[in-house]
């Protein structure tokens, strides 16, 4: 029986920090996606399905607390665990949340998330391709994937331990 | 029969789970405008806002000042008042003999605090501390102390979110002070921009753009910003014209309210102008 309680106490917390600490430390208004550093880590622990259930039920509690596009989250971190998903492997557990693999796998995810919530969410149509793409999608990816080295030196360090 | 159904329900139930949650998804994004979605929403923000102001006035020990809120009020009414001056300046060189056109009494601002933020970079959205229970009604204007910063959109009992500037769903009436040209400024994800503005108009960069008098969501004359460029259409009829705003509402830590109740039967026009863009 995979367990639901524990992902979602953890994220209690870090919708918080998402809401009120993150923005203050925004760079030209791009900002990271804290949860998903939670949901790449519990996709590689608990599988595809557990994670894109996972991403439904943070994205739309996600959407509900930010005022966002009701079910535009919720819809990005779906699709983004289910691409992860393909990534876990029930013998490379260790490997896979404790190395730099995480962030290659939290990288690719950040890049799905953010292109489908900037194409949900944005409701001008005169939007540049080129906006969406580097603004809306490259560069938070990358600031995501920057917070992802923290918990893979932490997942490391308890390896080693 | 049955069987086989349930072998290719096993074997691709990652992709049926998968289509139930996108479909879901969906049901939610096109109902997102609706009032029970809404209704929700507010409710969730009602609840989580409390949360998210213990832990903002915890952060904001560090960034906070409560001796200049008061100076910052006053700011922001003289702001208002000075555009006010100067609008009627310009009126009585225009028509001479009359006087005092425009309404003259003072704006009633509420102060609130910036509770959280949703600064993703095509919503941006802000909940602030004050609610219905303080006067805000639903299209009530937003300001900071150096200008326009965006407009109520939803209100709780102690608790509303402003829709920003730069939030690709809002429109809003402007005009150029100087020549009077009035267009329509959104934010196009980068930029605010005013579309189609015709090149035989009289608009030069540097030119102050300000709420116009054909929008009664705003009062008019409220300062947004000036042309920082302007960009001709690939038929070189049209300009697109590039906004730089006064106030840096991102960063902003306290907004205030504008108490004006706008005409509701024109209000609710612009409201769906607002909703569907």
């Amino acid at each position: 029986m995979i367990n639901y309680l524990k992902p979602i106490l953890i994220f209690i917390p870090i919708l918080i920090i998402q809401l009120v600490v993150i923005p203050l430390i925004s760079v030209y208004e791009i900002v990271p996606q804290l949860i998903l550093l939670l949901l790449v880590y519990y996709t590689l622990i608990g599988g595809q399905i557990y994670g894109m259930i996972l991403g439904f039920i943070f994205g739309l509690f996600f959407d509900l607390f930010s005022n966002g596009v009701l079910g535009a989250s919720a819809l990005a971190m779906t699709i983004s665990m289910f691409i992860v998903g393909y990534f876990y492997s029930e013998n490379r557990i260790t490997e896979n949340i404790s190395t730099y693999l995480f962030l290659f796998y939290l990288f690719i995810s950040s890049v799905i998330y953010f292109l489908i919530y900037s194409e949900v969410g944005n409701f001008n149509p005169d939007t540049k391709l080129r906006v969406i793409l580097f603004e809306g999608t490259f560069l938070p990816a990358v600031y995501t994937t920057l917070f992802g080295i923290l918990l893979v030196v932490f997942q490391s360090k308890r390896k080693f331990e | 029969m049955i069987n086989f159904a349930q072998k290719i329900l096993y074997q691709f139930k990652e992709y049926f789970i998968l289509l139930f949650l996108v479909l879901i998804c969906l049901l939610l994004i096109s109902n997102s405008e609706n009032s029970k979605a809404k209704k929700l929403k507010a409710f969730a923000i009602a609840n989580f806002a409390v949360v998210e102001k213990l832990s903002s006035s915890f952060i904001s020990l560090f960034v906070k000042d409560e001796s200049i809120d008061e100076l910052k009020k006053q700011n922001a009414i003289l702001m208002l008042e000075l555009e006010k001056v100067r609008k009627a300046e310009k009126e009585n060189e225009e028509l001479r003999e009359m006087l005092s056109i425009k309404d003259t009494s003072s704006y009633n601002l509420i102060p609130t605090n910036i509770v959280s933020k949703l600064t993703n970079k095509f919503q941006g959205n802000f909940v602030i501390d004050k609610g219905s229970n303080d006067g805000i009604i639903k299209g009530m204007p937003v300001i900071n102390t150096k200008g326009l910063a965006g407009i109520v959109m939803d209100v709780t009992e102690n608790f509303s979110v402003v829709k920003t500037l730069y939030n690709t769903s809002l429109n809003i009436a402007v005009n150029i002070k100087r020549t009077n040209v009035n267009g329509i400024l959104n934010f196009n994800g980068r930029n605010l921009i005013v579309k189609n503005i015709p090149t035989t108009y009289d608009v030069k960069e540097g030119d102050e753009v300000v709420t116009s008098d054909f929008s009664t969501a705003f009062p008019p004359s409220i300062p947004i910003g000036v042309i920082e460029k302007k960009e001709l259409n690939m038929l070189g009829l049209l300009h697109t014209l590039y906004v730089k705003p006064f106030s840096d509402v991102n960063t902003s830590h306290f907004l205030f309210v504008i108490k004006v109740v706008p005409s509701k039967q024109i209000n609710n026009l612009e409201m769906n102008l607002i909703k569907k863009p």
